[in-house]
């Protein structure tokens, strides 16, 4: 990394932090503390996400099966054990999800490509499916409601700040593990996985490894929240949410380690603005999204870079002609 | 496509979505009113109909002067039947539109989540149209109230329905067939429960779960065929009845058993879908129907309905309307629409006229668990050209007193909150 | 369970599978032939259903017309769809993935315009005459109508081997699965196939729409509800095998018929069961072309 990338970074990290940060302390109102709890949990799941889908080149379409195991975690201890339950339960989730994830991960990283992808669909319908008829167990459509975060967890600013902790502790270690020796690999399995296995690497573990950390910082999005919404439904297991999550990282570009980030709080507002004013908010997101993998397939935050290169190409001709 | 121009078309979409018209302006004295109806997918039809009787009571109030000076104002958003978003919705009407009540949702998950919220904000839920008896029961909480059936109502009159029928045309066998999903499940239980409770002996030879929008029953069918069950119970509803009673037809299975749907089965989308394939003498009810009663208010509701929308409502529209009404009537008493524990007060017991109630009836709310007690009446399909598309409607009916149907207080004590439980008669 | 009622219920079985195959079929035939993954692939099922609806009670035309007229309409619709949204990403890198998105967004558009023309209420359509009623053998019932499909299923597969075996059509057609860049050396107009064979999928996905309609009913998101169980039975058959998706959907229609009559409290599962057994063993289904394990 050069130095003025290290600059970039530090001066994104600030502002995430600062605006997020700071939101409470400006505005008292409860909702505009729900949109930026949900933009930063959707945030991580996005950027768990994009592990797989823009650095190793594996399109999950079902990584909402383990989003659901996260809330479901919480959900189910807190319905069964009571409240004080809710840091275990989060814990179990997320353990949960890495089991899963690990066995899931030798029998569908056999294959590549699009059959991963419709396998992966496959197995998050199958979870959805359960979760939906288990009724008894998992209150089946109706959901779990009434999850209260325990003690001082109750209050939604403690809780947010609870949440913005762990989602940029989180961020920064994917970040770190993206520029570490593992991250490098993982790039070079996207781009030219024969070339891996000459060089004595292993794709396939590689592959099992990035697939069970993603999946794990998406269980844990899932546990922050049950906390915040107050309630898990099984929707969060359906192929509708793992599809949101990949819009969100296409829109903001996958190339890009923070644009699934960015795309995030883009669509949390996009469909904020968008669902209060028309019915027709699908046809909206739909064109937004061919538009996008059309015309800007390095999403908003690759093109903008492209853009700003292109000036600063620009400006250097300027300069050496003038 | 130029990555510049491709820029500026981008921003023009946004500009342009930006720009549709921003709501209601704010007025000095309104009572609004934050509703979240589906408008997409299966259940869109019951929240677009649901939206357009609610507009319907508020431009009749409003223009009769509105409450105590006060204009009603409605918003909706489309909750997609989804509980998540309906929740986020909800705190955005209360923390950024300083709605008065929410209102509204199809889908009883998203109820259930919706009444967390109403309780934590204290701020009051008037439910219409979804069923699950959980919310006057066990997760009754003090700032709900609903002003449509719920299925237990709906079960305790089919079990009665089912009793007198025991009389005249004897039978012994049931069988079921519902979605499988908790609102599946929950008719089925309450069905058993009530015939239990009113002694009616039965014997079940057959129990089928179909999931939720199956397209495809034949397998089912043939196997409820096998049973030979004197009587087929139904929880399905909407397109599911549709699909199932289509493909049950060429089988005959109407023929050699009774289709009995208390619940869901007999709204009018059924009839306007099916036409004349509908066969007649199944035994169906819902929570209104556009030919009973056959009252002015409800002949004049439903030619209203039919003027602003162009289509027969389905029974969700109803319930709708009636929640506005509910609402206006509570406020016209306390006088203001932000005393909420005032307003709990006047909701908690409030006799209300409704398009159905039948003559002699008003409909009230019941102090202890906050459900509308109505009347419920179970008619079979006849022919009947009135409500087209529809070339079947209910008729021959079969009336239950609003009372008998309520769930008894042995019941309550096995299913309530602990606001609930508190407020039991010891 | 006696044998009688087994043979009811295998016969259920069979009418159930073969929709599902004809879902199915289009899906397949456009993935192994086009290697294009079309997510989309309901809702052009869904236009069928509404197109036929159109034409049976506003054109008035005899429903088999209609359903052939829906069919059309919906291969146009997707020759369209292709020729104006999809080629612009072949050859792109990680195309596989945005296909998926491109046709996921098509979804949401397609659901959308159905729901501005023709509204939410629920359509449906009665059963062409003369085929409203049943074979009747003792205890077996068949609905002529349920036959009349079966019929259609078999003759879509026969007609689909004789074309892709036979004629020059489907040798170009089994060409462009193997190698375009040769193809398109050898002066085959390669885009225009891939229309053509777009087309021709979707028209499959419309017909099958037409015919499913009388027994369904037609709602905006009827399509999203189909497309999963194709799915199951693309993978199953292995991604791009027309026969591995007969032979597939036939397995998941029995297992589900039995499964109701048995254990009627789990049916619901039973197909994700059976493709989670088979993926165990099988992770490129049943009956795959060589080409997929390589990475």
């Amino acid at each position: 990394m050069t130095g003025a990338d290290t600059k970039k970074e530090v001066i994104f990290w600030g502002l995430l932090a600062g605006i997020f940060g700071l939101l409470p302390v400006v505005s008292h109102n409860d909702y505009h503390l729900i949109m930026a709890n949900h933009i930063i949990v959707w945030g991580l799941f996005a950027v768990a996400f994009n592990m797989l889908f823009g650095i190793t080149g594996m399109l999950s379409f079902g990584q909402a099966l383990f989003y659901g195991i996260g809330g479901y975690g919480v959900g189910l201890m807190v319905k069964y054990l009571g409240k004080a339950w809710f840091l275990p339960g989060m814990a179990a989730g997320v353990l949960a999800a890495a089991v899963l994830a690990y066995l899931l991960g030798f029998l569908i990283i056999r294959v590549s490509g699009v059959f991963f992808t419709i396998l992966t669909l496959a197995f998050g319908q199958l979870a959805w499916q359960v979760t939906f008829r288990w009724y008894h167990v998992t209150g089946g459509d109706d959901g779990i409601q009434g999850i209260i975060p325990p003690g001082i967890l109750g209050n939604k600013v403690f809780y947010y700040y609870v949440c913005l902790a762990c989602v940029l502790a989180s961020v920064w270690y994917l970040r770190s593990l993206s520029n570490s020796p593992l991250g490098l690999i993982l790039r070079c399995v996207r781009q030219n996985p024969a070339r891996v296995r000459f060089l004595g690497r292993h794709v396939r573990r590689n592959q099992r490894r990035v697939y069970v950390i993603s999946s794990v910082f998406a269980a844990l999005a899932g546990g922050l929240m049950s906390g915040v919404d107050n309630s898990v439904h099984t929707n969060m297991f359906y192929w509708t949410t793992s599809g949101e999550v990949i819009l969100m990282s296409v829109l903001g570009g996958i190339h890009q380690f923070f644009g699934p980030f960015i795309g995030a709080a883009l669509i949390k507002i996009i469909e904020d603005v968008v669902g209060s004013r028309t019915e027709f908010w699908p046809l909206i997101i739909g064109l937004l999204m061919m538009t996008m993998v059309l015309a800007f397939p390095r999403g908003v935050v690759g093109e903008f870079q492209m853009l700003k290169a292109r000036w600063q190409w620009r400006a250097l001709e300027r300069a050496r002609r003038g | 496509m130029s990555s510049r121009k491709a820029w500026g078309l981008l921003a023009l979409a946004l500009a342009l979505v930006m720009a549709l018209p921003l709501g209601v302006c704010a007025q000095d004295k309104v009572i609004k009113i934050g509703a979240m109806y589906p408008m997409t997918g299966r259940p869109g039809l019951y929240g677009l109909d649901s939206v357009a009787a609610a507009e319907m009571a508020v431009a009749e109030i409003n223009a009769k002067g509105g409450v105590k000076g006060h204009k009603l104002v409605f918003i909706n958003t489309d909750s997609q039947a989804k509980p998540d978003l309906a929740v986020q919705i909800a705190k955005r009407y209360i923390s950024s539109e300083n709605v008065h009540f929410i209102f509204g949702e199809v889908s009883s998950g998203a109820g259930l989540a919706l009444t967390e919220v109403s309780s934590q904000y204290k701020k009051i839920f008037i439910g219409t149209d979804h069923a699950s008896t959980q919310l006057t029961s066990d997760k009754l909480q003090p700032y709900y109230f609903r002003v449509s059936n719920n299925t237990f109502q709906s079960m305790a009159a089919g079990a009665l329905y089912l009793k007198e029928r025991q009389a005249s045309k004897p039978w012994t066998t049931l069988a079921y067939i519902g979605p499988d999903y908790a609102y599946g499940h929950d008719q089925w239980n309450e069905l058993k429960y009530n015939l239990d409770r009113f002694g009616v002996k039965y014997k079940v030879v057959g129990e089928y779960w179909p999931k939720l929008a199956a397209p495809d029953y034949t397998a089912f069918i043939t196997a409820i065929m096998k049973d030979k069950p004197d009587i087929l119970v139904g929880g399905l509803w909407g397109g599911d009845t549709v699909a199932f009673i289509k493909q049950a037809l060429p089988y005959g299975l109407f023929q050699k058993m009774l289709y009995f749907s208390p619940d869901g089965g007999g709204n009018y989308e059924l009839m306007s879908a099916t036409g004349d394939e509908l066969p007649v003498g199944l035994a169906l009810s819902g929570r209104h129907h556009n030919n009973w009663p056959d009252t002015a208010a409800n002949k004049k509701f439903v030619q209203d309905f039919f003027k602003k929308a162009g289509r027969y409502p389905s029974y969700a529209a109803e319930g709708a309307y009636s929640g506005i009404y509910a609402i206006a009537q509570a406020v016209e008493q306390v006088g203001n629409p932000a005393d909420t524990e005032a307003l709990v007060k006047a909701f908690e017991g409030m006799k209300i006229k409704l398009p159905e109630d039948p003559e002699g009836f008003t409909s009230y709310i019941d102090p202890l668990t906050h459900q509308i007690v109505q009347v419920q009446a179970i008619g079979e399909t006849i022919a009947n050209k009135d409500f087209p598309p529809a070339t079947r409607m209910l008729g021959n009916w079969k009336v239950y007193k609003a009372e008998e149907i309520m769930p008894p207080v042995e019941y309550l004590k096995d299913h309530s909150s602990e606001y609930l439980k508190g407020r039991l008669p010891k | 369970m006696d044998l009688s009622s087994l043979l009811v219920q295998f016969v259920s079985g069979l009418s159930t599978a073969t929709l599902l195959f004809l879902v199915a079929s289009g899906l397949t035939l456009i993935f192994g032939v086009g290697g294009v993954f079309n997510f989309a692939h309901g809702s052009f099922y869904m236009l069928g259903a509404y197109l036929a609806y159109t034409f049976v009670a506003t054109v008035k035309l005899n429903f088999w017309v209609a359903a052939l007229a829906a069919a059309l309409g919906a291969g146009i619709l997707g020759m369209l769809a292709e020729a104006l949204i999809l080629r612009r990403i072949y050859g792109r890198a990680e195309e596989g993935g945005f296909q998926i998105l491109l046709t996921y967004s098509l979804i949401l558009i397609i659901d959308d315009l159905v729901k501005l023309t023709w509204g939410t209420e629920y359509k449906s359509l009665s059963r062409p005459p003369g085929l409203g009623g049943a074979l009747v053998m003792g205890d077996l019932v068949l609905p002529s109508y349920n036959l009349a499909i079966i019929g259609v299923g078999l003759l879509v597969v026969v007609l689909a081997w004789l074309v892709l075996t036979r004629t020059r059509p489907g040798r170009i057609a089994r060409a462009t699965a193997l190698d375009r860049e040769t193809l398109g050396l050898l002066g085959i107009n390669v885009p225009l196939t891939m229309t053509v064979i777009f087309g021709i999928a979707t028209a499959l996905g419309g017909l099958t729409g037409a015919l499913a309609a009388p027994l369904r009913s037609v709602t905006p998101g009827a399509g999203i509800e189909v497309i999963i169980d194709a799915l199951i039975v693309v993978v199953l058959g292995g991604m791009g095998n027309f026969w591995g998706a007969w032979l597939a959907a036939l397995l998941l229609g029995e297992v589900n018929a039995v499964a109701v009559a048995v254990a009627p409290e789990w049916a619901s599962l039973f197909s994700y069961l059976v493709m989670v057994v088979t993926l165990i063993f099988k992770p490129e289904g049943l009956f795959a072309p060589r080409q997929v394990r390589k990475v």
